[in-house]
């Protein structure tokens, strides 16, 4: 701690605190414009100038310069207020003044800095800027007359996105900011960069002339996409989201946010927004009352029960009060088929986990990636479930120079980020390598063995996984993968990452089972400052599985409900915010499913490809309408606050199904999100430790920053094997989508509209394929017919589509297996 | 050095100043008139001909040097090809020296005040040769510095009292220390050739005459500090000296002077040049080493200081050419020899580059403690057609002008600060009456303007309004206040900037209002120009008095509008008149105004 003092008053501050922080610390601000608390020190904007007694003769930027012993500091005098305002005057010759239409009016830094120092006249003149503006995009509007070049768009984009798509360029006056070439913007559009800009030069084009700051409400929730819990600061106007709103001051992201995020929140407002509940009446769907509606779902649900059973599945986007209610009426209704996910892709956390560390959820969070030395991300893709972690990864790299291994079957973008070693194999032998890794950490005396159980029949189970032989099988040499090993074990702080979700369901249970067992091994789990990560692709993944929305006793998972419902097994089946028609494995057997059984109910927010089929339709609301906690994939719970009104007469999931239960007689009631909260505190032990009320801004981790296993217990398992063919097809995430939902965004459309087929430049070479080329993917006993998307982050042989687009039938090639053998021709 | 004293010695300077003036050609007339002549067997010797660096008097290049054993060097200036079969002839094969040719009294005069130090190898040696840079004392300074702990060589170079020469003046020994004292393996040494300032060409001699010498002083510094990495980061400008300083590298590479234990003194060494994109401000230290990583050439906020946290993010020493080249020679002789030459505060000889109005432009080295009358008149001959000396413009565009009054100042740090100059990197621009000061502090605004790397405001925008006003002032448009404006902002400028380029580019306005504010009021009041200087202020009037009926004015006009007479003073007809300013550029007597 270092002392010094600050306009005659005493601070006490950490070492590395600047100037800037530690006056900040006793509630004096200086003025910044190119500071930002997420951004390294900078520097350019002069206005934070002070006096420093130990450094006379110049003025000191109090934004970049480290405190030290005895400093005394003056922030105002007449010096510094000559030179402060003279900076700013000369800002404002050239700048084009443009405030009553500029939409950052109002909250604009520059603005209240030219008020602060009551910057009435100019003595200089000049001539206004006139270049012009970058409205190519449909998301971010650059208009580069505004600009200051704080040079923040560029830094955030560069240490915390790591795309790096801004720069200066040219010198002097002239100089600017810019992209390559200084054309249009063409990036992952995060957004990032209209959130760091402190004027009006970057801006959400969605927003623009759509209202003035001050006339916005925020509403602090919970973003409803990924499992990363990030705060989503909503700003509503007229009962209608008009943007999301830059929040770095409670939550976990730090005001991080992906294009999903940021402008991904279009769908609630959407036009196609069920309003009403439907009715199949003579085959058609046509608009009911709530009463009849869900009379008819009541005696329909109670009939199956009388006969072979219904079945109630769930998306994992449903609050945990929602979850815990829709659980007690699956009680109510005596069902034991009861499932959250298709395909249980979950099954990595809840039976890999469980078997070998004895829980079932991350063990470390998110901060502590960031402190992270070594960080290992199974599977490449993670950038593109997760990408807010992905930010907090490439901090930790560019921040604590940490070393990133990806273990992919493909180039993503964490293969991309500074110094990052990729460790690329076959498709579908990532598990291959985690069993050489645990070899290695075995054979060289590096495994941390104490009081790990199986670590002998672990080690016989693993003498085939020799460096060398798993070398020759996955193309990864057997150095690569040596030294991999031997840094994650030697490494102070470690992390390893792994998404789960619907289109990873293949081998997630052994993969997550192979993670843990290296985890174990390296003495992660558990350990201050290292984690296994397990993150869920949806919103509140984890809290469906905290919550237990898994078959109870001897009922029928996912899978199996549509098992016996295509063989005619199962009389009915609840659909609760899920699609499973567009995003399950194996469409045709849903569809099957879906077409046999004798009642289907949907309750969704669109009239989704599932919904078409049902018999009713139960207009639910969106995670901007309702009130409760999503737990994120690091266990936070978070409060999840309703901005706005719900369309038309759509009900929030928990009240329809207290609603359903008072037709079949139950007393279930949703006696609003504190009291439920307070009931699952009670099944729940991990969700007893705070009151609704007591969930901070921070919210609340349960089991603790490190949670400690239950269990230590490595366990066998076996390969992958190597899946034949000229072509092999893996599924998965595409970085602008999160489920289907976002395909009812425009921002997440806007970038990506259409599905496709990806594959390597040498693989279109020898097709003789363009990009935007029709391509013939044929396997499992379909054909599907997408556009060719050209570029450089597959192997020769390895195609990905992206599993998020209805349309695309994606999901009748995937039937949930790790990697497809597929046929390809133009 | 024995086997070659029987030889004769032809020294042709090729610098890059040698090489514009035609060297190539000279040394090509050398040997083909060798050969024809079959000289070596006539006079029984062996003639060779030595590439050497710059001599300094680069007016007068190409600059040869003719040494037959047992007689003194004689030197012939601007030698042309079409020379040489006579100074082959006469001088060589029957021994009388080409006396017309010879450079003149003034060349003696040029040496005497000098005090050629780090300039000693250049011109004497080839500058190529590895061979001769040892013959001549090379690499036993370092020699000399591995007999010394790490700890007592920064304290040799404390004691020297060597100061960095790159402008800023830094004790180089205590900059050392602060590397030194910085926790940590690996540790970057740089060598800063980024030399940018207008008229400067120092560093670039010193790279072209005496490459081995550089790497020398980097390899002492090295063995000081522990860095195991250097760079010379030099602008691209220079071909030739990277080309030579390259050449010297892999020479010392494939001889085991650097690399792993260098020249099995028991420390590794290695280094690589960068070579720079052309921006002025790289360079400042830490726009250099972004520069080197690959970064857009901008400055970075100090602390944390190189020697914390540099290039790379490791602790990083970064010095100038000039710097380097004086380390070797305060191991050759010791720290004590070195501090007895110069003055109190600045010890040592000091290379100034003189350009402008000066007759004998080129590069001088001298004692600190000269002054600046010695340096201008008694070296270089003063002022150019004997025109009055009106300006020094010390230190390039973040230095200051010095009127004559300031002449007496002796060229060390702390005199020229106080003069409202500064040494800078050594280059001096020399002006005469016929330089508006105005317009010269606009010339180099304009240079410190587009050079500015845009990062912080003040430099970025402030530069750009103060270049607009002193605009304004030259084209007549000046207002009352304008002076007062001009010195405030430049305050403020220097305040408020972000690096060394901000911090000092408003100096040559300052130094111009503070000696020569006259000059500015002019402008402002009378929309006059005193020193017929700034075009847009020209009347396009003859001067009855001045003007001397040659009847030249006429002759380049293009559209015709002066009319004159033999006898009579031109007139010219101002109707017609496009102002193009070809008249007043032809007067050789002033007499347009």
């Amino acid at each position: 701690m270092v002392n010094l003092t600050i306009d005659g008053k005493q601070v006490t501050v950490s070492k590395t605190a600047t100037i800037y922080e530690a006056a900040k610390e006793v509630g004096i601000s200086i003025p910044v414009l190119c500071y930002a608390k997420k951004l390294m020190p900078y520097g350019a904007c002069r206005f934070c100038l002070v006096q420093v007694e130990q450094m006379k003769g110049r003025l000191i930027p109090a934004c970049t310069t480290p405190v030290s012993e005895g400093m005394v500091v003056t922030t105002i005098s007449d010096e510094i207020k000559k030179v402060r305002k003279t900076v700013m005057e000369f800002l404002l010759v050239n700048h084009v003044l443009d405030c009553p239409v500029c939409d950052k009016g109002g909250e604009c830094d520059l603005q209240d800095l030219a008020y602060e120092l009551e910057s009435t006249s100019n003595r200089f003149e000049g001539e206004k800027f006139d270049l012009p503006t970058d409205e190519v995009n449909p998301l971010i509007e650059r208009n580069m007359n505004r600009c200051v070049l704080c040079g923040r768009c560029a830094r955030v984009c560069d240490e915390v996105v790591g795309y790096g798509s801004y720069s200066f360029i040219n010198r002097g006056f002239e100089t600017k900011i810019a992209t390559a070439y200084d054309r249009g913007l063409s990036c992952e559009f995060c957004g990032q960069c209209v959130s760091m800009c402190p004027v009006g030069a970057i801006l959400p084009r969605p927003f623009k002339f759509k209202a003035r700051p001050w006339q916005l409400k925020e509403v602090d929730s919970v973003c409803g996409y990924c499992g990363n819990g990030c705060t989503l600061t909503l700003g509503v106007l007229n009962n209608k989201v008009e943007t999301i709103r830059f929040n770095d001051k409670i939550g976990v992201n730090d005001g991080n946010l992906c294009v999903r995020g940021r402008f991904g929140y279009s769908y609630v407002n959407h036009d196609e927004r069920l309003t009403k509940p439907l009715l199949r009446k003579d085959g058609e769907l046509v608009e009911a009352e709530w009463d009849e509606a869900l009379q008819v779902v009541a005696d329909g649900l109670a009939n199956a029960q009388k006969g072979q059973g219904a079945g109630i599945l769930s998306g994992a986007r449903l609050t945990n009060e929602e979850l815990f209610v829709l659980k007690q009426f699956a009680k109510t209704l005596g069902t034991q088929n009861l499932d959250h996910s298709g395909g249980e892709c979950y099954k990595g956390v809840t039976e890999g986990l469980k078997e070998t560390i004895g829980i079932s959820a991350s063990t470390g969070t998110f901060p502590q990636i960031e402190k992270a030395n070594v960080i290992l991300a199974i599977r490449s893709d993670f950038y593109e479930t997760h990408p807010v972690v992905g930010m907090v990864v490439n901090q930790a790299i560019r921040r604590n120079e940490a070393k990133l291994l990806v273990l992919a079957d493909k180039r993503g973008k964490l293969s991309k980020l500074p110094g990052a070693k990729t460790l690329l194999t076959k498709p579908g032998l990532e598990l291959d390598i985690l069993n050489a890794m645990a070899r290695v950490l075995l054979d060289e005396g590096l495994a941390q063995t104490e009081g790990v159980d199986g670590i002998a029949d672990l080690q016989a189970a693993l003498a085939n996984f020799s460096p060398a032989q798993v070398a020759e099988r996955t193309g990864v040499s057997a150095e690569q993968l040596q030294a991999a090993a031997r840094q994650l074990a030697g490494a102070k702080n470690s992390a390893i990452l792994m998404a789960y979700g619907l289109p990873y369901q293949g081998l997630n249970k052994e993969l997550a089972t192979a993670a843990a067992n290296l985890a174990l091994l390296a003495g992660i789990p558990g350990r201050e400052g290292s984690g296994l990560y397990l993150c869920g692709e949806k919103a509140n993944s984890q809290g469906a599985i905290d919550l237990g929305i898994l078959p109870q006793g001897n009922g029928m998972g996912a899978q199996a409900m549509f098992t016996a419902a295509a063989a005619g097994q199962l009389d009915a089946l609840y659909v609760v915010g899920e699609d499973p028609l567009s995003s399950y494995p194996d469409r045709d057997r849903i569809a099957k499913a879906l077409d046999k059984v004798p009642f289907l109910v949907v309750q969704d927010l669109f009239l989704s490809p599932t919904a078409q089929q049902a018999d009713v339709v139960l207009p639910a609301t969106s995670f901007a309408e309702k009130d409760g906690t999503f737990t994120n994939a690091e266990r936070r719970i978070q409060r999840v606050r309703r901005g706005i009104s719900s369309p038309g007469q759509a009900r929030a999931d928990g009240a329809i199904l207290t609603a359903l239960a008072g037709k079949l007689g139950s007393s279930l009631a949703f006696t609003g999100p504190a009291a439920i909260f307070a009931e699952i505190g009670k099944a729940v032990p991990a969700y007893a430790t705070c009151s609704f009320n007591e969930i901070g801004p921070q919210g609340v981790v349960w089991g603790g920053e490190s949670l400690q296993p239950a269990s230590r217990k490595v366990v066998a398992v076996a390969g992958g094997s190597e899946v034949e063919g000229d072509f092999r097809l893996v599924t998965g995430s595409a970085l602008y989508h999160s489920g289907t939902v976002s395909t009812k965004a425009k921002g997440p459309m806007a970038v990506l509209a259409e599905p496709y087929v990806e594959l390597s430049r040498e693989d279109a070479k020898a097709l003789k394929v363009a990009d935007g080329d029709l391509l013939k993917v044929a396997g499992n006993g379909v054909e599907l017919k997408l556009k060719a998307k050209v570029g450089n982050r597959l192997p020769k042989g390895v195609l990905f589509a992206p599993y998020h687009f209805a349309e695309a039938q994606v999901n009748r090639l995937y039937k949930g297996e790790a990697v497809i053998a597929v046929k390809v021709s133009k | 050095m024995a086997e070659t004293a029987e030889n004769i010695q032809v020294l042709i300077c090729t610098g890059t100043g040698g090489f514009a003036s035609g060297a190539q050609s000279v040394i090509n007339a050398f040997e083909a008139e060798f050969a024809k002549q079959g000289v070596e067997a006539q006079v029984g010797k062996r003639c060779d001909i030595k590439k050497t660096g710059c001599r300094g008097l680069c007016a007068n290049d190409v600059l040869v040097d003719v040494i037959i054993p047992g007689q003194e060097s004689v030197t012939y200036d601007f030698v042309t090809a079409e020379l040489v079969p006579q100074i082959v002839e006469e001088h060589m094969l029957k021994n009388e020296p080409v006396v017309k040719k010879k450079a003149g009294p003034y060349y003696t005069q040029f040496l005497e005040k000098q005090q050629r130090i780090i300039f000693s190898r250049c011109g004497t040696i080839d500058a190529e040769s590895l061979d001769d840079f040892i013959a001549h004392r090379g690499f036993t300074g370092i020699k000399k510095a591995v007999t010394m702990k790490p700890e007592e060589v920064i304290e040799e170079v404390k004691k020297s009292g060597l100061r960095g020469r790159g402008g800023g003046g830094f004790p180089t020994g205590v900059k050392w220390s602060f590397c030194k004292a910085t926790p940590g393996d690996h540790k970057y040494l740089i060598c800063n050739a980024d030399e940018g300032d207008p008229g400067a060409f120092m560093d670039r001699s010193v790279l072209e005459g005496d490459p081995y010498g550089v790497i020398e002083g980097m390899m002492i510094a090295s063995y000081a500090i522990g860095c195991k990495f250097g760079y010379v980061y030099c602008r691209a400008e220079y071909p030739l000296a990277i080309k030579r300083l390259q050449k010297a590298i892999d020479t010392c590479y494939e001889k085991g002077y650097l690399g792993k234990n260098c020249m099995g003194l028991g420390f590794n060494f290695d280094m690589r040049i960068k070579a720079g994109a052309g921006a002025f401000v790289c360079g400042e230290e830490t726009a250099l080493m972004a520069s080197i990583e690959g970064e857009r050439g901008m400055s970075r906020p100090r602390p944390p200081f190189p020697a914390v946290r540099g290039l790379w993010g490791k602790p990083t020493n970064i010095n100038n050419v000039e710097t380097f080249a004086n380390v070797s020679y305060i191991f050759y002789n010791g720290a004590d020899w070195f501090s007895s030459i110069g003055t109190e505060g600045t010890k040592g000889t000091k290379i100034f580059a003189l350009t402008g109005k000066v007759k004998h432009t080129g590069l001088v080295e001298v004692p600190a403690g000269t002054t600046m009358k010695e340096v201008i008149y008694d070296v270089c001959g003063g002022i150019l057609n004997n025109r009055k000396f009106k300006a020094v413009q010390a230190g390039g565009p973040s230095g200051g002008c010095l009127p004559a009054e300031a002449l007496d100042a002796e060229v060390d740090y702390d005199s020229l600060i106080k003069a409202g100059a500064m040494m800078g990197s050594g280059g001096l621009v020399v002006m005469d009456e016929t330089t508006c000061m105005v317009d010269i502090a606009r010339f180099f605004l304009n240079f410190t303007r587009v050079e500015s790397c845009g990062k912080c405001i003040p430099c970025r925008i402030g530069l750009k309004i103060m270049l607009e006003i002193l605009e304004r002032i030259t084209h007549g448009n000046g207002r009352e206040g304008d002076i007062e404006l001009l010195e405030s902002m430049a305050y403020d400028i220097k305040k408020s900037s972000l690096c060394g380029l901000g911090q000092t580019a408003p100096n040559p306005v300052l130094s111009t209002i503070r000696y020569f504010r006259h000059e500015y009021e002019a402008h402002i009041k009378e929309k006059a120009c005193p020193s017929h200087s700034c075009k847009p202020l020209l009347h396009f009037k003859v001067i009855e008095e001045k003007c001397k009926k040659c009847g030249i004015c006429p002759k380049v006009c293009p559209v015709d509008c002066i009319a004159w007479e033999k006898g009579q003073v031109a007139v010219i007809d101002r109707d017609k008149c496009t102002e193009c300013t070809s008249c007043y550029d032809a007067c050789r007597f002033m007499a347009i105004e």
